[in-house]
């Protein structure tokens, strides 16, 4: 038994991994692919093809829209039919490049074969350009640039690598699949990121349910020329928080607002890893992930681990598996902790999509919200050390400035108070909006203050020169 | 086909007030039944009414006065009325028991809101409500017949009460090792210092409360006892009797862990606990009252709000 974990908080929900059996099966290609230009944080991209164009696979389609952004490909040769808003799952229009799908054809220079590349480039700039051109993003929700991640700013230092295999979200299993089978591939994605980093201890953190993964991974890391560590962890949610993870791991917190690499840390998910791997190595771009077809009211013969391309929709690869399940009352995709409830099945697949979650009625409903008696649950399944019960009285209060003093900003919605609470109040709803606005408040002072620095600095100036 | 669509979490963990409560019957039910066997009939008939007028009065408040949904569903007011009947002797007269339900209900509880709203702890409230109303009756130790010969039954004070007549030193000598499974004399809950552990434990596994407001007053209480009695032998009685007698364990394992009327956080608990043992022990040694439990809870029960704003869960990243 592992007792590596986070110090506070966190709650134990059936972990679920009723697809952890089903081997990665390839999807074959619709004929239509969708293809959204925000499908990573930041600014979107922005399309370089026109209507009419023909594209191969791993063509550039669409080109960063500022510093946080990344490219995006093509996940398969065909003509662009058009470009233009489409909705995405929560049913918001994104802008799309629609791809009528002739081929597989891909670009000059992708290395398609399975051979396992050891050998790590020397150059580091030359890494990250490679990671940047391959549009890679962070794999594990937040789908954050990669590049941009592994270059921390100057008078910054990684000591430490952390890549998160935790996948304590329960039901899903796409990356304990892939660590089972693209084992290797994943760990020389580490030993690049940990080169980029400047060589610092790298750490790969699997949460002891999955001990398969644990073995394997252990075994290619002995097999392989790399100093990387294989860590179990114990098995609790949210292991595979950021700042969770990197506690657990480095015992050290990252201060309210601050980044993981302000305490020396880089977090990573396997996919990422296995991205980066792919990109640097195989010079392949981010088009395929995996992602798990899975739910309690879905017979585990019909449960899937797919390897997918981006721009599907998520009701092609729905009907590919058989359907919507009888019985499913909520469509999610992601984990059922903090995944997002699907608006619009005919929404596209993104790089980071992960899941399609089918929940029955009796396991999803909300039961009827009564008084809060006070049990101070929430407060003990809070890993921020919050108290949502305390946040959701000044949230109705409007005390913005008791909200911010009570850390209503440090919220990172992983849904344990809701998940803990004997009166069924919609603590994670109104703490949500009550961290908008201590942040909201906190990022007004901070523009009040730059602006009035501007101001005195202009005076400043205009002085110097009188 | 139209499917929810509403904001993470999309599980629970299927807790709920009804199913805490429910634990909290059930952790009762030992000490109840134990005093179904030593007092009867008579005690079966107190604890029935207790709880029936308890839920009555809380249905009635809630349609008739408030006209709002009824929270009788939740059931805290069993609870509310199972701990009533176990802190009453077991000869009270059933309309004071009523009396003790409608104070209990009615003004401690619904009067601030319901469940979740109220400052003092309802039980407790309706006990001392009857303490200094119906003293005769509250201090009648009577003991009835009950299913279990008392073969050293007699009527007359508590062991607690004993203090003042036979002395601190031999009313010490009158707890042992089989006070622990029988206490002579006292409310109906007070019997088994065992039972109510039992339920206390089952609580704890249930993981419904923590151990720590509980410890923390019979640590306080072992403390401050041990002081006095080793100062003045005389005078003080031990440790032992007074953790074991009147309604320390009753009060410290089911009453002082009321959810609504102790602080959120651990240490806030601590506090608490250590409010309630100093208290309950000033008042046993220098107050005009034999037992002191129910003051020294219903006391503490103000301070929480106070020690709420001062006592927080540590936050992440923030030393």
């Amino acid at each position: 038994m592992s007792k590596i974990t986070f110090a506070i908080g966190g709650v134990h929900p059936d972990d679920a991994k009723l697809s952890r059996g089903c081997a990665i099966e390839v999807l074959p290609l619709p004929q239509t692919l969708y293809v959204s230009m925000a499908q990573h944080l930041g600014a979107p991209a922005k399309p370089i093809v026109a209507v009419g164009d023909k594209v191969k696979t791993g063509q550039v389609i669409a080109e960063p829209g500022g510093f946080i952004s990344a490219f995006v490909h093509s996940p398969a040769s065909g003509t662009v039919k058009s470009i233009g808003p489409r909705k995405d799952l929560a049913g918001n229009n994104v802008m799309h490049v629609e791809i009528a799908v002739e081929g597989d054809e891909w670009v000059e220079g992708v290395d398609l074969s399975d051979t396992l590349v050891t050998e790590i480039p020397e150059d580091r700039a030359a890494i990250l350009d490679k990671i940047k051109a391959c549009g890679v993003v962070g794999l594990g929700g937040a789908t954050f640039p990669t590049h941009v991640k592994l270059n921390p700013a100057p008078g910054s230092k990684a000591e430490c690598l952390i890549l998160n295999g935790a996948e304590c979200e329960p039901y899903l299993t796409s990356d304990f699949r892939i660590m089972l089978e693209r084992t290797k591939e994943i760990v020389v994605g580490a030993a690049i990121m940990q080169k980029v980093l400047g060589g610092c201890r790298t750490v790969i953190g699997i949460e002891e349910n999955k001990p398969e993964a644990i073995a394997a991974m252990k075994k290619a890391v002995g097999e392989l020329p790399y100093d990387i560590e294989v860590l179990p962890l114990k098995k609790k949610y949210p292991q595979g928080g950021e700042k969770q993870l990197i506690q657990a791991v480095m015992h050290r917190e990252v201060g309210s607002g601050g980044l993981p690499i302000s305490v020396g840390a880089v977090v990573q998910n396997v996919a990422t890893s296995l991205a980066v791997y792919e990109a640097v190595q195989k010079n392949k771009p981010l088009i395929t992930n995996t992602l798990t077809i899975t739910g309690n009211c879905l017979p585990v013969e019909k449960q899937h681990n797919y390897l997918f391309r981006i721009g599907m929709p998520l009701s092609y690869i729905a009907e590919y598996a058989g359907g919507v399940p009888e019985g499913a009352a909520k469509l999610i995709s992601g984990g059922p902790m903090m995944g997002r409830a699907i608006a619009n099945l005919d929404a596209a697949t993104v790089k980071g999509s992960s899941s399609i979650l089918y929940l029955s009625e009796e396991s999803t409903k909300r039961g009827q919200e009564s008084f809060c008696i006070r049990c101070g649950r929430c407060a003990d399944a809070c890993p921020m050390g919050l108290e949502p019960f305390l946040l959701n009285r000044l949230y109705k209060a409007g005390d913005v400035a008791a909200l911010e003093a009570n850390a209503a900003q440090d919220c990172i919605e992983c849904g344990c108070c809701l998940y803990s609470c004997p009166a069924y109040i919609p603590l994670l709803d109104n703490v949500r909006q009550a961290k908008g606005m201590a942040l909201g408040a906190i990022r007004a002072r901070a523009a009040a203050a730059k602006a009035a620095a501007e101001a005195a600095k202009a005076a400043a100036d205009k002085n110097n020169k009188n | 086909m139209a499917y929810i669509v509403s904001p993470n979490p999309h599980i629970h963990a299927a807790v709920s007030t009804k199913k805490l409560m429910l634990d909290v019957i059930i952790a009762l039910c030992p000490a109840a039944i134990v005093s179904f066997l030593f007092y009867g009939l008579s005690e079966i008939a107190i604890m029935a009414f207790s709880i029936a007028s308890c839920v009555v009065l809380e249905w009635a408040i809630t349609k008739y006065l408030l006209k709002k949904p009824s929270t009788t569903g939740d059931l805290s007011a069993i609870v509310t009325g199972m701990l009533l009947a176990m802190n009453l002797p077991p000869t009270c007269p059933l309309w004071v028991v009523f009396i003790g339900a409608v104070v209990a209900i009615a003004v401690a509880k619904m009067t601030f809101g319901g469940i979740g709203q109220n400052i003092f702890n309802p039980a407790i409230t309706g006990r001392v409500f009857l303490l200094v109303s119906f003293p005769t009756f509250m201090t009648d130790w009577t003991v009835p017949a009950g299913f279990i010969s008392n073969v050293d039954a007699f009527s007359g004070a508590t062991l607690l009460g004993q203090v003042p007549i036979l002395g601190a030193l031999e009313a010490d000598k009158l707890v042992n090792l089989q006070t622990l499974f029988r206490n002579i004399g006292g409310s109906a809950g007070e019997i088994s210092a065992l039972a109510l552990l039992a339920g206390w434990v089952y609580l704890l596994v249930r993981k419904v409360i923590k151990p720590w407001i509980t410890l923390s007053i019979f640590a306080t209480v072992a403390v401050v006892a041990g002081i006095f009695h080793l100062a003045d032998p005389a005078q003080f009685t031990g440790p032992l009797f007074n953790l074991l007698t009147g309604g320390m364990i009753l009060g410290a394992c089911f009453m002082a862990t009321d959810y609504v009327t102790s602080p959120m956080s651990t240490w806030g608990g601590v506090v608490y606990g250590v409010g309630i043992g100093f208290i309950v022990m000033m008042i046993r040694y220098f107050g005009s009252y034999p037992e002191g439990m129910s003051f020294a809870i219903l006391f503490m029960n103000m301070a929480v709000p106070l020690i709420n704003m001062k006592f927080h869960q540590r936050k992440f990243g923030r030393k």
